[in-house]
């Protein structure tokens, strides 16, 4: 039985605050000493005073000593994270949950198909598989926002498909003439369309709001993607992080200790499981 | 050994330097009247009877209470008169609390700090059904490790027979001895006991005679007609009630009291009978409708805690049945489902 308390906090000073998107920013934190995770693991963000959200970071698991946290503003808490600014402190407690199985991604064709904030966790993925890009065959990015001001890292495009094994699609559910976009417009799902890997053995990561992870799954399966090679990010309300508090429960599983990361085929028969 | 009563309640003053001592004492009402207290040498406790109105739960996990930092745990203390269904309850609060590596600060203090004197039914509610989930109205220590309680009494003529359950039941024992005499086990004091007990079980059984000791508790999850779910429920308040006084809920809210110089968190019961338990933030959740939330306690005691713990989530306390002002009775609906 262990002694440490698992509602131990980090302080965390905020050293940059980025605006993503009209409703997303981004956080870059330093932690008051090292925090070690597993990408696709989530940590429990507080703010002193206001509460706590979990979240997965957006940076890889390699860079240990200051971390990326992209946060959309969807509630109480995340509104209040919003308002913070460089110079402020904030907790990290965790990590929690059970991570992407890197191991079983490596040697294959990998797709990372995200939409909205979920592109966050994908970050985190993206970036620490390309800190060992040669260990993967390929890895494909199919984004997805709802208009080209909401699609965020743009920037970063470049950082990762300099690597020949990369490749980078997106796409948003629609725009206006003044935006000048030239990509595709249309659900996430249509860049499926474009992608050149076979699905037999390929794996697939899917992280966005739960109705693009719901028809995402669905047409990952219809391309002839497996149920168990398809690795879903899921989300529920929580409050502990660790199993304790119950909110989280999907059927016989917690979405935080046992999750947040499933495949589909170990949820796909517990009752709604998008909701 | 046997301890007379006299000399027992000797012991819970001699002791209360050193332990706080609660033991339940009887209060106003004719049935369910039994509350836990701080033991008062002026008054008359009760240890036998029947479970107390609220779960021995409630000692260990507080409505609201620090746990970053943990809450201040000083004092040993000593719970008597602990009935088998609050045993077994603690049992699923220990896989849910202490495994894995996240242990509850609180809750784990005071396992450490608190000493269980368990004591046999001799008598049953009309709610009471621990026989209906394999249970027993009196606790059994097993041979492989420690028992849920530290001394388990039986009552007999004017005293108790006293069982050892753990080690701490072993150094508990030996504080009686010094302020009490005890006595052999003669074997008409086991005997005494044994159809003591029998008789107990078998009114227990008496009670719950129209309902199936045999239940599929599959069929809870299985049965997604909403239509039977919705007929049970028309009259549930979603108060709450049921899991607040249930000696297996531990659900939890966490609340950030933190300033700019500490880091504070609280955490309080919460209910997934309330609305908006499972709401996140874009306003999405699992559990729509009322029956959906209703189904919900009966689908986690029966099955989610089954496959988290391999122990079901209900004792057969019967609390939810007697605190329910819409007067739902548990045994009922699993009975109907049977029937589905």
């Amino acid at each position: 039985m262990s002694d440490k308390n698992p509602y131990d906090v980090l302080k965390a000073d905020v050293l940059e605050v980025i605006e993503e998107s009209p409703t997303i920013k981004s956080f870059y934190l330093k932690p008051e000493k090292p925090f070690e995770f597993a990408t696709g693991q989530f940590i429990e963000l507080s703010l002193p005073g206001i509460g706590e959200a979990p979240f997965t970071p957006s940076s890889s698991h390699y860079e240990k000593e200051k971390m990326w946290v992209t946060i959309m503003n969807a509630g109480f808490v995340t509104n209040e994270i919003h308002k913070v600014k460089k110079g402020d402190v904030m907790g990290i407690r965790g990590p929690y949950g059970r991570g992407y199985p890197l191991d079983v991604f490596k040697g294959k064709d990998v797709l990372l198909l995200g939409g909205g904030v979920g592109l966050a966790p994908l970050r985190c993925l993206l970036q620490t598989m390309l800190h060992d890009v040669d260990d993967y065959k390929s890895i494909t990015v199919c984004f997805g926002a709802r208009t080209p001001a909401d699609m965020i890292y743009k920037d970063q495009i470049d950082d990762w498909t300099k690597y020949k094994t990369v490749a980078h699609l997106c796409t948003v559910d629609n725009c206006k003439e003044a935006d000048n976009w030239n990509g595709r417009t249309g659900v996430v799902t249509v860049l499926l369309d474009d992608i050149t890997i076979d699905p037999k053995d390929a794996i697939a990561v899917v992280c966005g709001p739960p109705i693009m992870m719901k028809f995402g799954t669905f047409a990952l399966l219809d391309k002839g993607f497996k149920a168990s090679n398809i690795y879903l990010s899921m989300e529920k309300k929580m409050y502990c992080g660790f199993g304790q508090c119950r909110h989280c429960v999907m059927g016989k599983y917690y979405a935080c200790k046992d999750g947040p990361v499933f495949t589909y085929e170990e949820i796909k028969n517990e009752e709604k499981i998008w909701d | 050994m046997v301890v007379s009563k006299s000399d027992l309640k000797k012991f819970f003053t001699s002791i209360q330097s050193e332990f706080d001592v609660f033991v339940p004492y009887e209060t106003e009402r004719e049935v369910d009247n039994l509350v836990i207290k701080k033991f008062d040498p002026e008054k008359e406790y009760v240890l036998e009877k029947y479970r107390t109105v609220d779960p021995v739960r409630t000692l260990y996990y507080f409505p609201s209470e620090s746990v970053l930092p943990p809450s201040p745990k000083d004092k040993k203390r000593i719970i008597a008169g602990v009935k088998n269904c609050d045993l077994m309850g603690l049992a699923v609060l220990d896989d849910a609390l202490l495994k894995d590596n996240f242990v509850e600060p609180n809750y784990s203090q005071w396992r450490k700090n608190s000493y269980i004197i368990s004591c046999d039914c001799t008598d049953a509610l009309s709610t009471c059904h621990c026989v209906l989930l394999d249970n027993n109205p009196y606790p059994i220590k097993t041979d492989d490790g420690d028992a849920l309680f530290d001394i388990n009494l039986s009552p007999v003529n004017n005293g108790y027979i006293i069982k050892v359950g753990s080690r701490k039941g072993e150094e508990l024992l030996q504080k009686i001895k010094e302020v009490c005499s005890l006595k052999e086990v003669t074997v008409q004091d086991k005997e005494t006991r044994e159809a003591q007990r029998a008789e107990v079980r078998k009114k227990v059984m008496d009670i719950n005679a129209d309902f199936t000791p045999d239940r599929n508790y599959d069929v809870i999850s299985e049965n997604k007609e909403p239509s039977v779910w919705k007929e049970f429920c028309v009259e549930c308040v979603q108060c709450g009630a049921c899991t607040n006084i249930c000696p297996t809920c531990y659900c939890l809210i966490l609340n950030d009291e933190s300033t700019k110089e500490e880091f504070k968190k609280v955490r309080s019961w919460d209910s997934c009978q309330l609305a908006g338990y499972a709401e996140v933030a874009g306003g999405g959740t699992p559990r729509e409708y009322k029956w959906e939330t209703f189904r919900n306690r009966y689908q986690c005691k029966h099955n989610f805690m089954k496959f988290n713990f391999d122990k079901l989530g209900c004792t057969g306390c019967g609390r939810c049945i007697s605190c329910c002002p819409a007067e739902i009775d548990l045994r009922e609906v699993i009975q109907s489902l049977q029937e589905v």
